[in-house]
């Protein structure tokens, strides 16, 4: 049942981005070069779907209205609290798993050795998530990025980044 | 007719014997092996296994590439059902019904006998569906010859609809958003007709446009691995494996289900998007009601195995037809395959058999073999791997990402498409936690340049007019098919709407 609650109020925002979203499309086609006529212009198909996400948010938005998604929105919003939000496990748990996929992917891919990074990324993660021991988590981390590297780059002859 | 079949019957044997060499072979014994190691292990579906090792695929010869790409998806969809007998959690989505009676043979002590009845039932959906798959292709790419751009449009716009539709539970409408913005997503970089560059913000990177595999890992691989590991969720095998091959009494009694369940699985596999687990789940809901012994279905029976087993395997030819004469996959993992095959040149669709007059034959003979090591390996494999199951999420899961962001760089050579990934991963996480499915967002993907360029020279032919276009008999059945989709999908949402809105006023008035 607050699965559904919670569903109401995502598809409010969903269904109002949405609408947004339509109208930025719209706009945004109706800027692109016209060739010759409008119907094979570039903007034109986008221009199509950008009436489409119009309507299907209207719908979303409406769907969510009855579902109370608004009154959903309000309440949740009055008991909004980072604290809160911040001490949820799950979402500390999933910020952390993001954060660390962008130190690999933007900060540590194409500046440092892939060996090196992938190493890195390995050991941060497994300990962050408990895995196994630290002398076990250094094994695995070290071991895999080596026999990753070692199993494209020899064997199948591919790029590494 | 006659001369038709016997052409048909030539050209299998030409491939056939053209196909049996032994580098071929083993690359698909290896492939099918490797396919059902990652489909036994949970969280690692079946279009995630092509996902990653697609990235092995890249150095092989075409002819290998694609046997050792079918290889891994026979096999990744049948691993399935070691984990969801064993320890009730579907390696892949496709194994989710096999899990309900599966399970609780597995708590009998019987999970080596449902092991084996699974992977004897998905050796026959494969023989039924590589079948259809041969016998059904060409009259698919005849009705194909007289698509028009017009029908290519509705074509498109039916795929996204339908897989939509299906995809979504109780709320189509979320389907077909995601439908839509993968159209949009197509839709980035420059425009197939004039070269002007569309949503690219000034970014060079983007005039290029969104590549699909990238895309692809992300929306699976990515976003599955925070998925999994967001929650701590240990387990353990709780049952051994003991006999596992079946007497010949137990496999005859269960020849009649997987007849009817592997037809029912090639044709929801020929349904653009529907995939393994809708085929599944349908061919055991047909089997509970149509069966003597439908009853016994959820308390511990080897023909409910055997229904879900068998379809779920079935669906891979089925989800062939559409994607060899169209070009639209019928699964998300085939739609995995028809990414790979576009890496590697060729263009499935109604000029395939012209192009390349004997893809469809190797492709039926690679999933032939392949799934003759299926079997094989399915039952020597079956008390190793349930051993495997053991090894802890916690420890595999973070191991995938190197591997997606190398599946990612490999193709184009291109930082740029780690990014698109791992954009595409948050996404889809974000999307698959509000309950919005993926398949529609990859088709969407797949389709948008076809429904785009199609809809506007169609629009171009028929001078600026509709009229023209309504009259065509191909296209006339599309349409209605589309509005018959758009009318139950949204007689569900109304439903939908309906019965939350009642509960909610219930639960507001509660103080809950």
């Amino acid at each position: 049942m607050e699965k559904t609650n919670k569903m109401a109020s995502a598809d409010l925002l969903m269904g109002i981005f949405l609408i947004i979203f339509g109208i930025i499309t719209i706009r945004a086609s109706l800027n692109m070069k016209v060739y010759k006529t409008f119907l094979d212009a570039p903007g034109f198909f986008p221009f199509i779907l950008g009436i489409i996400f119009i309507f299907l948010g209207s719908i979303m938005t409406f769907s969510s209205f009855r579902r109370k998604g608004y009154q959903q929105i309000m309440s949740n919003l009055n008991k909004f609290n980072v604290t809160h939000l911040f001490q949820n496990i799950q979402f500390r748990r999933v910020m952390t798993l993001i954060f660390l996929m962008v130190i690999y992917i933007f900060v540590l891919i194409d500046r440092i050795d892939f060996t090196l990074a992938t190493a890195l990324y390995l050991f941060f993660t497994l300990y962050y998530l408990k895995s196994a021991s630290l002398v076990k988590i250094i094994f695995i981390s070290v071991i895999t990025a080596f026999l990753i590297t070692a199993f494209f780059t020899r064997f199948f002859r591919i790029p590494l980044p | 007719m006659l001369d038709s079949f016997l052409h048909q019957a030539d050209m299998f044997f030409h491939a056939f014997s053209a196909q049996l060499y032994l580098t071929n072979i083993l690359v698909l014994a290896g492939a099918t092996f490797m396919g059902i190691i990652v489909g036994a292990i949970p969280g690692l579906t079946a279009t995630m296994a092509l996902a990653l090792l697609i990235n092995l695929s890249y150095g092989m010869q075409f002819d290998l590439a694609i046997s050792f790409l079918l290889g891994v998806y026979v096999g990744a969809i049948m691993g399935g059902c070691y984990s969801a007998i064993m320890v009730n959690i579907p390696g892949t989505p496709a194994a989710a019904a096999t899990a309900i009676d599966g399970f609780i043979l597995a708590k009998k002590g019987e999970g080596g006998l449902a092991i084996g009845a699974g992977v004897i039932s998905s050796f026959f959906g494969m023989l039924v569906s590589i079948a259809c798959l041969i016998f059904f292709t060409p009259f698919v790419y005849k009705i194909a010859l007289k698509f028009g751009q017009w029908e290519y449009f509705l074509l498109a716009v039916f795929g996204v609809m339908i897989c939509g539709n299906l995809s979504t539970g109780k709320d189509p409408v979320k389907g077909w958003v995601v439908g839509f913005l993968g159209f949009f997503t197509a839709m980035i970089g420059l425009d197939k007709v004039y070269a002007y560059p569309r949503f690219t913000f000034g970014l060079l990177q983007l005039k290029g446009g969104i590549s699909l595999i990238p895309a692809l890992i992300g929306v699976f691989g990515i976003s599955e691995i925070l998925i999994v590991l967001e929650q701590e969720v240990p387990y353990k095998i709780l049952g051994k494996v003991t006999k596992v091959i079946p007497s010949w009494k137990t496999i005859r009694s269960l020849i009649p289900t997987a007849i009817r369940s592997g037809i029912i699985g090639v044709g929801i596999g020929a349904v653009p998007g529907a995939g393994e687990d809708v085929g599944a789940w349908v061919a055991y809901d047909v089997g509970k009601r149509s069966s003597k012994q439908g009853e016994k279905f959820g308390t511990g029976c080897l023909e409910g195995v055997a229904a879900a087993e068998t379809a779920n395997n079935a669906v891979i030819g089925g989800a062939m037809i559409p994607l060899l004469t169209l070009a639209v996959p019928g699964s998300p993992p085939a739609a995995m395959f028809l990414a790979a095959i576009w890496l590697h040149g060729v263009q499935p669709g109604p000029m395939l058999p012209i192009e390349h007059p004997g893809f469809l034959f190797e492709v039926a003979i690679s999933l032939l073999i392949a799934t003759f090591f299926m079997l094989i390996w399915g039952l020597i494999i079956a008390k190793p791997v349930a051993s495997l199951l053991k090894l802890r999420r916690e420890i595999l899961m973070p191991l995938i990402l190197p591997l997606t962001v190398i599946g990612a760089y490999a193709g184009g050579v291109r930082v740029f498409d780690i990014k698109v990934t791992f954009f595409f991963g948050i996404l889809g996480y974000i999307l698959r936690k509000l309950d919005y499915p993926m398949a529609p967002l990859v088709l969407g993907i797949i389709l948008g340049p076809l429904a785009d360029i199609s809809f506007r020279q169609a629009l171009m032919q028929s001078r600026g007019s509709l009229i023209p276009l309504l009259g065509r008999p191909v296209g006339i059945v599309l349409m209605i098919a589309i509005g018959l989709i758009a009318y139950s999908g949204f007689r569900r949402t109304i439903e939908y709407t309906r019965k939350h809105a009642q509960l909610n006023i219930e639960t507001m008035s509660e103080g809950k």
